[in-house]
């Protein structure tokens, strides 16, 4: 025998591996999604490993890609015969486009009662396209002004007592004169200054008033209360409250620089949690006994309630043609239990009903009761409002917060984006 | 071409003889046919597709159905960041040739002889040419960062408050011209560099000869006998000013609110990642219209020039 | 060497040093970051790092994936090079070469492509390598990439080898040797500067494509360095410093080639052809 071992050991492993997945895998289930931390990794694996036993014969591969990478590719994916079984999904109106392109699956038949009633109402809702359900949530995740404690001290400013818009200015403008900077955003990005505009939008025009507005009643987007919006967020702008430079400082700048302790607030979602620590210099970011969080503040006269919430729903979308497995395997990531595991891990805030219990960082467990007790959950709007309208959105948010446009003008430009669309 | 005066160019008609034809016709059989049908295949078709493409309201998904006419042109030419984008792409292409080309002209003239000291400097001046853009413009960003960059320690030394170069709506777009300048006059210098070094010795010496300096023979040896090579070259600048695309976009991704746009991010921003590929398209076929217009016009100005 | 030659010396030197630091300024703060820990790049992105960490260096050499990316570049990058030399240099030869009917416009249509963005062509692109059954391979990059470089290298061919000396064919013609020999057998020895720089350029220009692959390439054995940085650059969010020693090591490979085809660059234009 000329041939070394180790080939030997190579090709047999090779012709194993190749008999085994013809003989036991009948069906490999494809999911992709944008990169996780390894964390989370760890407990997709998990998950896999448990349903792969339980289920023989099926295999759950997880493919992951970079965020923006993946937002790239989607639209010409979807439409390759390599097209995935699973997709991550922010909802809202980038999944009722593919819905609409016809590149997804309507699921609505399997979905059983009991699947339904275990999942919060907000989350079902965003995956339901005209009465038919394409996919399923699992996170759920929300805006607030994370709060550096040192500072506010510094700049005596009680962030507890914020209750209004007014209530904000006024701390804002003290921890200027205090010499400490207000708030820190990545504005290079645009969609996080898109938080502040789409918040007001959110407490001046209410559940009512948002719904008005995309059914393209009376004027729309330019509507009375986004135009004051606008005027909120342009009373905000006037105050110069932002780090300077902040037009190019992208989100991963700001949260590190706000790890740093550079600024006072930072208007973001629970990831901020983890991306604050990641991105400090130190590594170790604000502790948590400094780190506080506020809800975003109510406006006087505003239609919307004080506990409207804003900000993201998350889950997978079934794709045209996945076999039944995908189906059965989405379910199985919604499951209570599965949920609670997340929530304990501290991964995200889990949306099914009733794992509130589990939730291990206080940060997100304030959250999660801030959305279980909100009748109005705004997605966000690059989302929400698909990936044209809601670019728009972002663009306008950039140019109120340079002062570069007028409320009046940035609504309008909404209005026709979204008329257009 | 002086040189080529040696040789007859009349001669060739009057020796069509029969081994010649057919010499010919393999040649053109066997040697047009793969350029022509890669061509064809991902470049030409793919264009008219785009622009079928234009008169539809698609997002991509499946088929365009759609159909809306000139409007994607229309809403075009209506909008101000489109009109912002044309300036500015104008503006890269006034700096690629009037202020890019001459540095790359006067550098090939320092560094064209053979000399291991020159092979040096020809391979550091090339150096940003090779790299990636997305890596260039990663790395600029980190240059002109007003909190940490050499921007920054610059007005720091000048007791000055730091300026936010990429954040700021005039200086912006300036940062980005300086860049392209960096990472293609390398290339543009070699093309120089090739050509200067084909220019016969001779006809350097006979001019020294007969006592010509240095700035002489520049002007009147060298750089008219490397015309054709300038003629690319500002070809290429022009060409490669309207397709400007990759460098803008880890710069400053188009903004401060959409004021760095060229003409190509603003199709890729407001038509790709948009998903509006008819409008995308629309503003594509535009580009093109245009560049082809251009092309046009420079072929009758050499040709122009080579007559006179 | 005497006095007068001696200030413009001075010059000289003064303005190659200028310009080196201006090009190799950013270049020194990406391979420098590539040694600093997150925190000092925050702090102090462009001295020298202040203790030469080469942790982040050796995870990139020592991670398969990395090498994978690049080998997939390279052999994409070489293929690319490869094919638009034969093809583009084959056509050139023709237009330059031999008078027929339809040349001229057969030409405008080949140069039609230097004014055409290729991000406008994505999705039509996309549709086009689809339809070809070649998505996910290393030919649904290659193909169009050629294609795309067709138009510019026919006509930096077609510039050169009208300078050719055209005395040289006829006598080769005599001796009986049809247009296709000599092609291969003179034209292409004698064009070496030019087959470097169109072949320096194009490698270039695959080396560093990213919308492209980005869009024809799905599974990760087949991905090239610039998507391979995007997915790193997705795990390690924000460590710079990994990035730009992903960055340094990314650029060797174009040098290392540039340096091999300069000296062809350098090589005589038309050496010894014209005492022939």
């Amino acid at each position: 025998m000329k041939f070394s071992g180790l080939t030997m050991l190579g090709a047999a492993s090779l012709l194993a591996t190749l008999l085994a997945s013809t003989a036991f895998a009948d069906v490999t289930v494809h999911v992709l999604r944008p990169e996780v931390p390894n964390t989370e990794k760890a407990y997709h694996q998990k998950m896999v490993a448990d349903f792969e036993k339980s289920h023989p014969g099926v295999d759950i591969a997880f493919e992951y890609i970079a965020n923006e990478a993946y937002k790239q590719k989607l639209t010409t994916l979807l439409q390759s015969d390599q097209k995935p079984d699973l997709i991550f999904s922010w909802a809202g109106g980038v999944l009722a486009q593919q819905a609409k392109a016809g590149v997804l699956q309507d699921i609505s038949a399997s979905v059983t009662s009991d699947w339904s009633a275990s999942i919060a109402n907000a989350g079902l809702s965003a995956f339901t396209i005209d009465g038919k359900v394409y996919g399923m949530p699992v996170n759920a995740s929300d805006v607030v002004f994370w709060t550096n404690l040192d500072l506010a001290k510094k700049a005596g400013v009680d962030p507890e007592s914020i209750k209004t818009w007014d209530d904000f200015l006024a701390a804002v403008k003290k921890a200027k004169e205090a010499g400490v900077t207000p708030i820190m955003v990545g504005g290079k990005d645009k969609w996080p200054l898109h938080f502040y505009y789409g918040y007001l939008w959110v407490r001046e025009a209410g559940k009512d008033g948002m719904a008005a507005a995309m059914g393209g009643k009376g004027d729309g987007f330019a509507a009375a209360p986004f135009v004051k919006a606008g005027e909120d967020f342009k009373n905000l702008v006037d105050l110069q409250p932002f780090e300077p430079g902040f037009m190019d400082t992208t989100f991963e700048q700001a949260t590190g620089q706000f790890g740093d302790g550079k600024a006072l607030f930072h208007l973001m979602g629970d990831w901020e949690y983890g991306t604050e620590k990641q991105n400090s210099v130190s590594g170790k970011g604000i502790p948590d006994d400094k780190l506080g969080t506020i809800r975003f503040p109510a406006v006087q006269g505003g239609a919307g309630e004080a506990t409207d919430t804003f900000g993201g729903i998350n889950g997978y979308a079934v794709i045209a043609g996945a076999p039944p497995e995908a189906v059965e395997f989405l379910k199985y990531m919604t499951d209570a239990e599965n949920q609670k595991l997340a929530g304990a891990q501290g991964l995200f805030i889990p949306i099914a009903k009733g794992v509130d219990e589990s939730i291990a960082n206080p940060f997100f467990r304030k959250m999660s009761e801030a959305l279980a007790v909100s009748k109005f959950h705004q997605i966000f709007l690059d989302q929400a409002l698909g990936s044209d309208v809601g670019a728009t959105v972002t663009d306008v948010a950039a140019d109120l917060a340079q002062g570069v446009v007028t409320p009046e003008a940035a609504a309008k430009t909404v209005q026709d984006a979204w008329s257009m669309r | 071409m002086k040189m080529t005066e040696l040789a007859a160019p009349g001669l060739a008609p009057s020796i069509r003889s029969r081994g010649r034809f057919t010499s010919q016709t393999s040649a053109l059989l066997l040697m047009l046919p793969p350029a022509l049908v890669l061509f064809t295949l991902f470049v030409a078709l793919p264009l008219f597709d785009a622009a079928y493409y234009s008169l539809f309201k698609w997002d991509g998904y499946g088929t365009p159905t759609d159909f809306i006419g000139l409007d994607n042109f229309k809403q075009a030419l209506g909008h101000a960041v489109f009109w912002q984008a044309v300036r500015n792409t104008l503006i890269v292409l006034a700096v690629s040739v009037f202020v890019q080309l001459p540095i790359a002209l006067g550098l090939a003239l320092l560094i064209y002889e053979k000399t291991p000291a020159n092979t040096l400097f020809r391979l550091i001046f090339f150096l940003p040419f090779i790299l990636a853009e997305v890596a260039s413009g990663l790395i600029w960003s980190f240059v002109f960062d007003g909190n940490t960059g050499v921007a920054a320690a610059l007005f720091h030394a000048l007791g000055m408050e730091p300026v936010f170069i990429l954040a700021d709506r005039h200086w912006a777009f300036a940062a980005i011209t300086l860049v392209v300048v960096w990472k293609y006059f390398g290339f543009h210098m070699m093309i120089y560099i090739a050509a200067l070094q084909g220019v016969p010795k001779e006809m350097l010496e006979a001019a020294r000869l007969e006592g010509a300096g240095r700035w002489a023979i520049v002007r009147h040896v060298q750089v008219p006998m490397i015309a054709s090579a300038i003629g690319v070259s500002v070809f290429f600048s022009i060409v490669g000013s309207l397709q400007l695309f990759d460098v803008v976009i880890p710069l400053t991704n188009g903004g401060p609110s959409n004021s760095t746009h060229t003409i190509v991010t603003y199709l890729y921003t407001f038509g790709l990642t948009r998903t509006r590929i008819g409008f995308g398209s629309a503003v594509g076929v535009m580009l093109f219209v245009a560049a082809v217009a251009f092309a046009v016009l420079y072929q009758r100005q050499i040709s122009k020039g080579s007559r006179s | 060497m005497n006095a007068f030659r001696f200030l413009p010396a001075l010059g000289k030197a003064a303005v190659l040093l200028v310009f080196t630091g201006f090009v190799l300024g950013p270049l020194t703060v990406a391979v420098f970051g590539g040694f600093k820990t997150n925190g000092e790049l925050r702090v102090n992105p462009f001295g020298i790092p202040q203790q030469w960490d080469f942790e982040f260096y050796a995870a990139m050499l020592g991670d398969p994936a990395f090498w994978r990316y690049m080998g997939n570049s390279l052999i994409i990058s070489l293929l690319t090079v490869f094919l638009t030399l034969i093809v583009s240099a084959a056509a050139a030869y023709v237009f330059a070469q031999i008078r027929f009917l339809g040349s001229r416009m057969m030409q405008a249509y080949l140069l039609a492509g230097l004014v055409f963005p290729f991000a406008t062509a994505i999705l039509p692109l996309f549709i086009k390598v689809r339809d070809l059954g070649l998505l996910d391979s290393y030919w649904a990059v290659i193909l169009p990439q050629t294609a795309f470089g067709l138009s510019l290298s026919i006509m930096l061919f077609k510039t050169f080898f009208e300078q050719l000396p055209k005395d040289l064919f006829e006598a080769a013609h005599v001796e009986g040797c049809g247009y296709v020999r000599f092609f291969w057998q003179f034209t292409l020895p004698l064009s070496t500067p030019i087959l470097a720089t169109v072949g320096v350029f194009v490698f270039v220009q695959s080396w560093n494509n990213f919308l492209l692959p980005l869009v024809v390439i799905n599974s990760r054995e087949l991905f090239t360095w610039p998507l391979g940085m995007m997915q790193f650059r997705g795990e390690y969010l924000s460590e710079w410093n990994r990035t730009l020693a992903f960055i340094s090591l990314t650029i060797l490979p174009a040098v290392a080639f540039f340096i091999a085809a300069q000296k062809y660059i350098v090589a005589g234009l038309t050496g010894g052809a014209v005492k022939g």
